[in-house]
């Protein structure tokens, strides 16, 4: 029913990138995560998958403390990266966003060119020394995006001028131009068609060579596609973590085995 | 019959009206609202409209035309010997309607009777003396063809308003009629009062763009006459601004560059002071402000706009006029002596910045919040802070936006005449020293029209040419800035 493959391939032990222990999430009175602990794997995709509303976006931002900009949002627990707690008063959200990289859900590019949107996080974090420095980094940074050979004469045009798809792929490679240890995706593909969505799950495939992935997704067959370890949220709650192939083909929980064959979400 | 009965009779046939046509529509059913095309009071309020809404018409049309018609016939009968040397016509008429008022004033005392108002006589009567008893005073005694002249005007009211009051009430009932025959239960009430209604907003719509074009014509023409009267070349090209009122003699030089200037001087000290305020306070607000500051800054800085100009003028002229001439003035506390007295160019602008701060940072604020969240999660989410998200990617996307705030805000400056007249004062100067008093377009026509030159003169006229340009420039600033703002809101839609 689900194709694995690429679960069945890869499965190794790793080291624990991201570890969270104990975490919650109130927005106002609103209990949105309940006592959540799970371990992140580096040069792995994790796949998020739950229905709407479970929280999956909402734990997902705890990990690059982008709930810090939400006034209403308060956080309690521990997550470590690399052993070090992010939410400790010495750390800096800022620069941990640059080493927890996100993609959101709608293509976001700015409205500046091409070249300007992936050249943003290097120059704000002077990565590059020199004009042809940052040339490089934006080159590499297109190419592990997928999307050089589409923009390479057209890097001063406007980013908001590509397609869709082009799009997400151009967040992506902005993303990945700071050069993150963990890459955040809340649902990349939920706005493009399936072609694009095809090219962008290669893409992250890909990327799991260097870098620790988080997808949220509600394609239970993206999930499978692209990740090897899943996690199930439900209510807030993470009810089962674990290899995807062995979510997807042998779930132990009642409500992950009703959620994959579709009688809830 | 007197007007208001007129119309509290055609309204009360309209209300009649609705309830006849409602009735109506009932029975042709057989008093059930279900086989009827519409709602029962759909059918009530279409006899209403046409009973009403022909006869109001009528007589608005009626009362703007009867006076030009009467005028015209009049008119027509004043002989040219009896206009005297150095008046007009016009002159004459108005005489003419006074002496008529005077007589309905002395009929409705009780002092005259109506045959006795049709048929006095100056050579028998002292009319100015009779009137005079009345309470209506007449600059100098009525002459003859004056008196038979207003007797005419009014035998000829008389006629009009009673030809008015039978058109008026037989187009009414004539609606009545056409409307209740009309009412069948197939009939299309509906639809009709939906085009009613249709042509009532078109109306209300093209009321407010007539006026405009009036306005607009009124000064095109004005401003012809005066080009008639004073070479459109020494007045756009003059560098002198001083207007002899007839009567002192000399003639006068009406050159706009000095106001011109003054206005755009004036203008970007309000600008310099206005633009850089309000913007960071629309960052503030918008970006950094917590919900409770917000709600608690955001109605205070508006306060400010509702202030009336005339109180930011006093403010110039008692508060910052002295205390500008307390730190540049001569005995001031840098011993500088640049700025001579209270009004200049720099009190006019600094006020005239204040009262836009709060226009400019309302505005910016609206199209700062118009920028997609998705943007500052973008930049945030790549490790900028909050002032590198404004800087580099906030106002980068609003800046067409800001840049049409800051042109409105310009027309607005360049429109103000209150802060300008009290802070600027009155001299029309070429001068590059903003501790200088100087004046604008505006402060200028309030200062030809209030003045006691003849409205037919050069100085007079050449506020309408003053007006002409303020409004081709404002018009500009604001068809430009329109442009530039609509061409933003489409980015993100
Ligand atoms: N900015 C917010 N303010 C208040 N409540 C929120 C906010 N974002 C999410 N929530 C609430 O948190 C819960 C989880 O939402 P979310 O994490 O977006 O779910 P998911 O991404 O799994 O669909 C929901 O009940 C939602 O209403
Ligand atoms: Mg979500």
């Amino acid at each position: 029913m689900f194709d694995t493959e690429r679960a069945k391939r890869d499965v190794g032990m790793n080291d624990i990138k991201v570890a969270a222990r104990n975490v919650q999430v109130y927005y106002g009175d609103n209990h949105a995560i309940k006592d959540v602990d799970v371990d992140i794997e580096d040069k792995t995709v994790t796949a998020f998958i739950g229905p709407s509303g479970c929280g999956k976006s909402t734990f997902l931002r705890c990990l690059n403390r982008m709930n810090d900009t939400i006034d209403v949002a308060r956080i309690e627990g521990e997550i470590r990266l690399d052993g070090e707690d992010i939410y400790d008063a010495k750390v800096d959200p800022v620069q941990l966003r640059a080493k927890v990289g996100m993609v959101f859900q709608k293509p976001n590019p700015f409205p500046k060119s091409i070249y300007d949107n992936v050249a943003y996080g290097p120059r704000i974090h002077g990565l590059a020394k020199t004009k042809a420095d940052l040339d490089v980094i934006v080159e590499k940074s297109l190419r592990r995006g997928a999307i050089w050979d589409e923009v390479k004469d057209r890097l001063s045009e406007p980013g908001t001028g590509l397609s869709g798809g082009q799009q997400q792929r151009l967040c992506i490679a902005r993303a990945v131009a700071t050069e993150p240890e963990v890459l955040l995706m809340d649902e990349p593909c939920s706005a493009l068609d399936p072609i694009a969505t095809s090219q962008v799950e290669d893409l992250i495939d890909e990327l799991r060579t260097n870098y620790s992935v988080v997808i949220v997704t509600h394609s239970m067959q993206q999930a499978a596609r692209v990740s090897q370890k899943t996690a199930f949220f439900h209510l807030g709650n993470l009810v089962e973590f674990g290899e995807t192939g062995q979510i997807f083909t042998n779930p132990q929980d009642p409500r992950t085995e009703s959620y994959i064959s579709g009688r809830i979400g | 019959m007197p007007l208001h009965w007129l119309v509290l009779i055609v309204l009360t046939l309209g209300a009649v009206g609705y309830i006849v046509g409602r009735r109506r529509a009932m029975k042709s059913a057989g008093g059930d609202a279900r086989f009827l095309h519409s709602l029962p009071a759909y059918y009530g309020t279409n006899v209403l409209l046409v009973t009403v809404v022909p006869a109001i018409l009528l007589l608005i049309v009626w009362l703007l035309v009867q006076p030009l018609v009467i005028n015209n016939q009049v008119t027509g009968t004043i002989p040219d010997e009896s206009i005297p040397e150095g008046g007009s016509l016009g002159l004459v008429m108005s005489d003419v309607r006074r002496v008529a008022e005077g007589l309905d004033t002395a009929i409705d005392a009780g002092a005259m009777s109506r045959e006795e108002a049709a048929s006095i006589r100056t050579e028998v009567t002292d009319v100015r003396q009779r009137l005079a008893e009345v309470g209506v005073a007449l600059g100098s005694n009525v002459r003859p063809e004056v008196l038979r002249a207003a007797q005419q005007y009014r035998s000829l009211d008389a006629t009009g308003d009673l030809a008015m009051t039978v058109a008026l009430l037989v187009l009414a009932l004539a609606g009545f009629g056409y409307g209740v025959l009309r009412t069948t239960k197939d009939f299309r009430a509906r639809n009709v009062v939906e085009k009613g209604i249709l042509a009532l907003l078109i109306g209300a719509a093209s009321i407010a763009i007539l006026t405009t074009i009036g306005i607009v014509l009124s000064l095109i023409f004005n401003t012809v006459e005066f080009f008639g009267l004073y070479p459109a070349w020494d007045f756009f090209l003059g560098t002198t601004w001083a207007p002899s009122f007839s009567g002192r003699g000399g003639a006068s030089e009406l050159g706009v560059l000095p106001l011109l200037w003054g206005t755009l001087y004036i203008s970007i000290i309000a600008l310099l002071v206005a633009v850089p305020i309000g913007l960071f306070a629309a960052v503030y607000l918008s970006e950094y402000a917590s919900p409770a500051v917000r709600s608690v800054a955001k109605p205070l800085i508006e306060i400010l706009a509702g202030i009336p100009t005339i109180v930011y003028g006093l403010f110039a002229l008692l508060t910052v006029g002295p205390l500008l001439v307390d730190v540049f003035g001569a005995g001031g506390i840098f011993g500088l002596g640049w700025m001579k007295g209270g009004t200049a160019v720099m009190t006019a602008g600094l006020v005239m910045g204040i009262m836009l701060i709060p226009f400019v940072s309302s505005l910016s604020d609206d199209i700062i919040n118009a920028v997609p969240q998705a943007m500052r999660d973008g930049s945030l989410g790549l490790g900028a802070t909050q002032s590198e998200t404004v800087r580099q990617v906030i106002l980068p996307a609003a800046l067409p936006g800001i840049v049409g705030a800051v042109l409105l805000a310009a027309s607005r400056a360049i429109g103000e005449t209150m802060i300008v007249v009290l802070g600027a004062g009155a001299a029309a100067r070429l001068s590059l020293n903003p501790f200088e008093a100087m004046t604008t377009v505006t402060a200028k026509i309030v200062s030809q029209l209030t003045g006691d030159a003849d409205f037919a003169s050069p100085e007079a006229l050449v506020a309408f040419a003053l007006g002409m340009t303020l409004f081709v420039i404002t018009l500009g600033l604001n068809v430009l800035a329109l442009y530039i703002v609509r061409k933003y809101r489409e980015q993100y839609e």
